[in-house]
């Protein structure tokens, strides 16, 4: 599946643009995108495959086979109630990539918008950023489990709560950048030659405060699945049986000692998500940045 | 009497500060005819680009004000018009290029990408119409190779190349007026003459006038038909080019002219001007330059000089010594 996918990508962008001026030709050639790219790929696969590469029922609960090591009935071993392992890091793929993307893709287009906003009127920056601020002084998980307890125990109000406890970060970035780019030459030149406010802050600030952004955002990813295991672990979260990678930490966490298996496995899949995101966004930073484009 | 393009009359900009308003640019009137090649030069902080700005209207409107004066463009006073008849006129009537061609060009977007911005917005040019005329304003600017260049990245082109492009860019709408704002001042002298030359070519092209603003007596001279000489906010001398270097009236004229190092001199330093520029927040009752004069009375330091004629087409802001000329003439 994964081969064929690839296989025909690299075939379509040799056709499309045979003479390396192509993003996707320069993304296939780029090494830590094609990791990034391929772990990510891997793991959504993997997530919305679950009931195909195992059958069993990620919630069933088998008392006499609690705390098995991992052996080749049970790849990752079970925990303490005798679930398997394996079958609920694959399940717990859905939910912890959904909530890591969602905040993402949230988080990241309000910051950008609501740092642009502060950076071009000067007279909302004041208001814009001393709420901000006051947002910033909790401490995000704090926050966040403040509007997720509000809003009650659901995937959608974890969602909501990472989303608002990351902004304020990405706010300060934008904002940052974008302060620099608008005293920029390049933007008086835009005035000059008529462009209109509009124009200018879409065509020549935002996407000069997108790299900064991005980079940011790669990290969010990895937090906001912490974030969730955290908040579901606090009982405000996703709410068991439904597996998250966080909450079957969480729950494996009481047993560290004698089996260590119901942590590590997780575990490792929250690392490779996280890094294989930092990898992407590494790449997408440098594809984003003309400056090095290669070029003939 | 024919009305120029560009008519600055008694333009006085203020920015605000932390104790209130400072005067940056006072009492400014200046002419630009059609086809005129004006030069405004100036030390650094004497109003000239603030000058420059004001006409196309840039400044931030929380900081800065502007309690008299009006500058007239065909016929209209830019400085009651509406926002959107001032973006219709910003690239389209009025053009402007600025100094420093490392910063002036967006790096995220192709040189195409940004010279077709212009004719979208003036000229409604898109696609393939857009594309064409853009590779012919590189050409006009003569920039080798255009149809490759245009899908080049600023960061590849030098900065004489990017300096080209600015110009294409400031010309694709075909504007009648140019500023051109010390656009030579980051160049290397050869860069900076080809430039010149450049403009000077376009100029004649295209039937515009511009306004050179520059700190570098030897780039007016060779480029200016008629200098405006600006010092702490004020004109002080305005004469044709030649006059003006035949035979300079203003004792800061004379100075800057003096300062302009000399190949066949064999004088250990440079001749320089004592003292500096007086900030904006200074105040002095009288002739701005007094403090730096060698040929300061008493009554320089006690009212501000009014502007009066010399002789034709030269007039300058220093009553003592047009006295003193006239009397050696007459």
């Amino acid at each position: 599946m994964t081969d064929v996918g690839l296989g025909s990508l690299a075939t379509a962008s040799v056709i499309a643009a045979p003479r390396g001026h192509g993003t996707l030709r320069r993304l296939l050639r780029h090494r830590s995108f094609m990791i990034g790219f391929s772990v990510i790929l891997l793991l959504t696969l993997a997530a919305v495959l679950a009931p195909l590469i195992s059958p069993v029922d990620p919630s069933a609960m088998r008392v006499r086979l609690r705390f098995r090591p991992p052996s080749s009935q049970f790849l990752f071993g079970t925990d303490m109630f005798g679930r398997d392992v394996f079958t609920r890091v694959l399940y717990g793929a859905r939910v912890s990539l959904f909530v890591g993307i969602a905040v993402c893709v949230i988080s990241g287009l309000c910051s950008a918008i609501i740092g642009v906003i502060a950076a071009q009127f000067r007279k909302l920056d004041g208001a814009i950023m001393r709420l901000m601020d006051a947002l910033m002084s909790f401490p995000a998980i704090l926050l966040a489990l403040g509007i997720a307890a509000a809003l009650g125990p659901r995937v959608s109000s974890v969602i909501i709560a990472l989303t608002v406890a990351y902004i304020p970060a990405g706010v300060r970035i934008v904002r940052a950048a974008a302060l620099t780019v608008r005293e920029m030459d390049f933007v008086h030149a835009a005035q000059v030659s008529g462009a209109s406010s509009l124009r200018i802050v879409t065509w020549h600030i935002l996407p000069n405060c997108l790299s900064p952004l991005l980079v940011h955002l790669t990290f969010i990813f990895a937090y906001a699945m912490l974030a969730e295991a955290a908040l579901s672990f606090l009982g405000v979260g996703i709410q068991p049986p439904i597996a998250s990678w966080g909450n079957i930490i969480a729950e494996g966490r009481d047993y560290a000692t004698e089996a260590w298996w119901v942590m590590l496995f997780p575990g490792i899949a929250i690392s490779l998500a996280a890094l294989s995101l930092n990898l992407l966004g590494d790449a997408l930073g440098d594809m984003l940045d003309p400056r090095l484009k290669g070029g003939e | 009497m024919i009305m120029p393009l560009l008519s600055v009359r008694n333009l006085t900009v203020q920015f605000r500060v932390d104790s209130g308003w400072v005067t940056a640019v006072d009492d400014v009137s200046l002419d630009v005819g059609e086809g005129d090649c004006v030069g405004i030069v100036g030390e650094s902080g004497s109003g000239k680009s603030v000058t420059a700005l004001s006409i196309l209207r840039l400044h931030q409107r929380a900081t800065t004000r502007i309690p008299s004066g009006t500058i007239t463009y065909q016929g209209q006073d830019l400085l009651r018009e509406r926002g959107s008849t001032m973006r219709r006129i910003r690239g389209s009537e009025i053009a402007m290029i600025f100094q420093d061609p490392m910063s002036s060009l967006n790096p995220v977007l192709t040189i195409a990408d940004q010279i077709s911005e212009t004719l979208r917005q003036h000229q409604g040019l898109t696609g393939v119409a857009a594309r064409k005329r853009v590779v012919e304003l590189l050409g006009l600017v003569r920039i080798p190779d255009a149809t490759r260049r245009a899908d080049d990245y600023p960061h590849r082109l030098s900065g004489g190349m990017r300096q080209r492009v600015m110009i294409a860019m400031a010309i694709a709408c075909k504007p009648r007026l140019l500023i051109a704002d010390e656009p030579t001042t980051a160049l290397d002298v050869t860069i900076q003459a080809q430039i010149l030359e450049l403009l000077r070519d376009l100029r004649k092209e295209l039937k515009m006038s511009v306004m050179l603003i520059s700190h570098d007596l030897g780039v007016i001279a060779e480029f200016a038909q008629s200098v405006i000489v600006m010092y702490a906010g004020r004109v002080v001398e305005e004469a044709p080019v030649a006059q003006l270097f035949r035979r300079p009236v203003h004792p800061y004229t004379v100075g800057l002219i003096a300062a302009v190092p000399k190949l066949d001199s064999d004088a250990p330093r440079l001749a320089t001007i004592a003292g500096r520029i007086p900030g904006p927040q200074e105040i002095i009752v009288g002739c701005r330059f007094s403090p730096r004069c060698a040929l300061v009375q008493p009554r320089c330091r006690d009212e501000p000089p009014l502007m009066q004629p010399v002789s034709d087409g030269q007039s300058a802001r220093c009553p003592p010594r047009i006295l003193v000329l006239g009397e050696r003439h007459g």
